[in-house]
């Protein structure tokens, strides 16, 4: 009986010292099976996006290598540089010895990522296409590093703010029509698999943009037979100041959106990459398309 | 005239070692120099970093430069026999531009890395090669401003249909496309080298030539005398050539002047004997390019950029020093 005890004893111990020394097998959001290793204690971010992600978990002590651009937040800017997120530097990665590199689906070279697979490094690729997803994302990011619980959290905080937004936005009578100006010379603007039309939905607005291409092209003509109520510009848009970007439409007094003065520049930070920050996007974008939802100030 | 040709053999062979060694001993993540030494007398173990990256990273890469480099000085080489024109260059002449065309439109057709795009991109340079063969063909002398504008015309016109491909395709490849035009040694994928090895058969065949070409330089009219079947070698030469210059473009995209710098360099050096220049061509342009690779990886301290930006700058302002001086000969 005692013996039976011991053996049954040592078997759990065994298991239990066992167990995390296989590692873990997770997939991730391409699909594939990522052979993530027992510690981790080297990260490399292989896209701007994921680095924002991984300092949101407060996992950063252990990153030590990002891309080009890079520049959210400010601390990361001082980390190690391994080419941009099209273009990855193998070399540089590889005297990193990191135990783990984290890549997008869409933009990181697909050969590029099969290389450092090769060379025994395992990569996890998220592929958020929608805010939902970008919560998948960050969960399994953090299954990946052993944060499970800063990653609800993170997650939770996130649909809760979205949870909100929304609700409010259904409350109001009417749909303004939104367009969103990515780029300045050329027009650009977003279409409907966007994180952008999501937001702008998501704030009680109609998306001008909707349509298949992602991320259209326009010509003056085509934009002002829009006839926008309100107009978003992010302040990346060809690097222009925020005053000269509204000054191109305010040449156009027939518009309802200049009419109303309704040209709002936002920060290109807070929508052009999936991370945690696309929800603080969504929050301002609600208080310009709805003003009166959240007290009738909305700053321009 | 064969103790020449081991000793320039040897002596550029020797220079060919030396830029290899330095290729993979020297990188972004540091110079390596002892390491390397270590790893190759089997002293360092083959489990470390280090080892990987000269191994796996370093040592793939100036296989692919010094085959590129071969590739396009050697083309350069037999471009300026049979034009006699010392500025024609597969990239000048526009051949580059065509495989390119022909490549990106095998990709965006979907066809196979292996043989598909390479063939696609055959047709595309052989189709530039009639035309501006075409339109210097009705001269009775070869005339070197015509030649060199319709090249450059070719070039351009391959660039506005490269743009107007990649315009209307709505692809997440455009970065990579655009890269790969610059000429980019990073989309190499390590199982492609086998297809290299076609390029040593050809490469055999233009040291064949290397007679009729000499000849060839010296005339048509004369060649044919003295007994060269001047249309058979000229077809040869070419078709092989532009075989040779689609294989590196689908590799490596377009990589310019490589073709110009190394011949002419040592044209001046040995004098203008192709039986020499063959095998100097194939060792230079293989040690010039891995020399240029190793600038492009190591030049900055975020990321490499595509060695195609290297060769130019070097290239271009040469190209404009030689057309000032053939003009000022004239």
């Amino acid at each position: 009986m005692n013996q039976t005890k011991r053996i049954v004893c040592s078997l759990i111990i065994l298991l239990c010292l066992s167990g995390p020394a296989f590692g873990l097998e997770l997939h991730d959001q391409a699909g594939r099976l990522v052979k993530v290793p027992t510690t981790v204690s080297r990260i490399v971010a292989l896209a701007p996006s994921v680095t924002e992600i991984i300092y949101a978990l407060g996992q950063e002590k252990r990153l030590v290598g990002v891309t080009q651009y890079s520049d959210y937040p400010e601390a990361a800017k001082g980390l190690p540089k391994i080419g941009s997120y099209v273009r990855l530097d193998l070399e540089r990665i590889v005297a990193l010895k990191p135990d783990i590199c984290f890549g997008i689906r869409e933009g990181n070279p697909k050969h590029q990522v099969e290389k450092i697979e090769a060379l025994g490094i395992p990569v996890y690729i998220i592929d958020p296409h929608n805010t939902g997803g970008i919560m998948e994302a960050i969960k399994g990011m953090g299954a990946a590093l052993g944060a499970s619980g800063p990653a609800d959290l993170l997650a939770r905080d996130m649909a809760r703010r979205i949870d909100k937004v929304s609700r409010l936005a259904n409350t109001a009578t009417s749909k303004p029509r939104v367009f969103f100006q990515v780029d300045a010379a050329p027009i650009i603007t977003a279409g409907t698999s966007t994180f952008t039309h999501e937001l702008i939905t998501l704030a009680g607005g109609v998306n001008l943009g909707a349509g298949p291409v992602p991320y259209p092209r326009l010509s003056w003509e085509e934009a002002l037979a829009l006839s926008p109520e309100i107009v978003v510009i992010t302040s990346m848009a060809g690097g222009h100041s925020p005053e000269s970007l509204k000054a191109q439409w305010r040449k156009w007094q027939q518009l309802p959106a200049v009419q109303q003065n309704r040209l709002y520049v936002v920060d290109a930070g807070l929508f052009d990459r999936p991370t945690p920050r696309l929800v603080e996007g969504l929050e301002a974008l609600a208080r310009i398309v709805h003003p009166e939802l959240y007290g009738g100030s909305s700053d321009k | 005239m064969i103790g020449r040709l081991v000793l320039i053999t040897l002596g550029l062979g020797l220079l060919l070692a030396l830029s290899g060694f330095l290729g993979i001993a020297i990188g972004p993540s540091g110079a390596s120099f002892g390491d390397v030494l270590a790893i190759f007398s089997g002293k360092a173990g083959s489990q470390s970093i280090t080892s990987t990256i000269v191994w796996q990273i370093r040592l793939p890469r100036v296989i692919l430069a010094a085959t590129v480099g071969a590739t396009l000085a050697l083309g350069g080489l037999v471009f300026q026999a049979l034009l006699r024109n010392p500025l024609a260059e597969p990239y000048i002449l526009g051949i580059s531009g065509g495989s390119a065309v022909g490549a990106i439109i095998g990709l965006l057709l979907g066809l196979s890395p292996f043989p598909g795009v390479p063939l696609a991109a055959f047709s595309g340079s052989m189709l530039v090669l009639v035309l501006v063969l075409g339109l210097v063909s009705g001269q009775s002398a070869v005339n070197r401003d015509s030649m060199l504008l319709g090249g450059v015309m070719m070039n351009a016109f391959c660039g506005a249909i490269i743009m107007f491909l990649i315009s209307v395709s709505q692809t997440s490849q455009v970065h990579q496309i655009l890269f790969w035009l610059m000429g980019d040694f990073t989309m190499f994928n390590t199982g492609q080298l086998p297809v290299l090895l076609t390029l040593l058969p050809c490469f055999l065949l233009i040291f064949v030539l290397a007679r009729p070409m000499n000849l060839l330089l010296a005339g048509h009219e004369s060649a044919a005398a003295l007994g060269v079947n001047v249309q058979l070698a000229s077809l040869v030469l070419l078709v092989t050539t532009s075989f040779m210059v689609s294989i590196v473009v689908c590799q490596s995209g377009l990589v310019g002047f490589v073709g110009l710098v190394v011949p002419h360099i040592l044209r001046m050096v040995l004098g203008p004997d192709h039986r020499l220049l063959v095998p100097a061509s194939i060792l230079g342009g293989g040690a010039y390019l891995i020399l240029c690779d190793l600038l492009a990886r190591t030049l900055s301290s975020t990321g490499e950029m595509p060695v195609g930006i290297v060769t130019a700058m070097i290239g271009a302002p040469l190209f404009i020093v030689l057309l000032w001086r053939s003009r000022r000969c004239r």
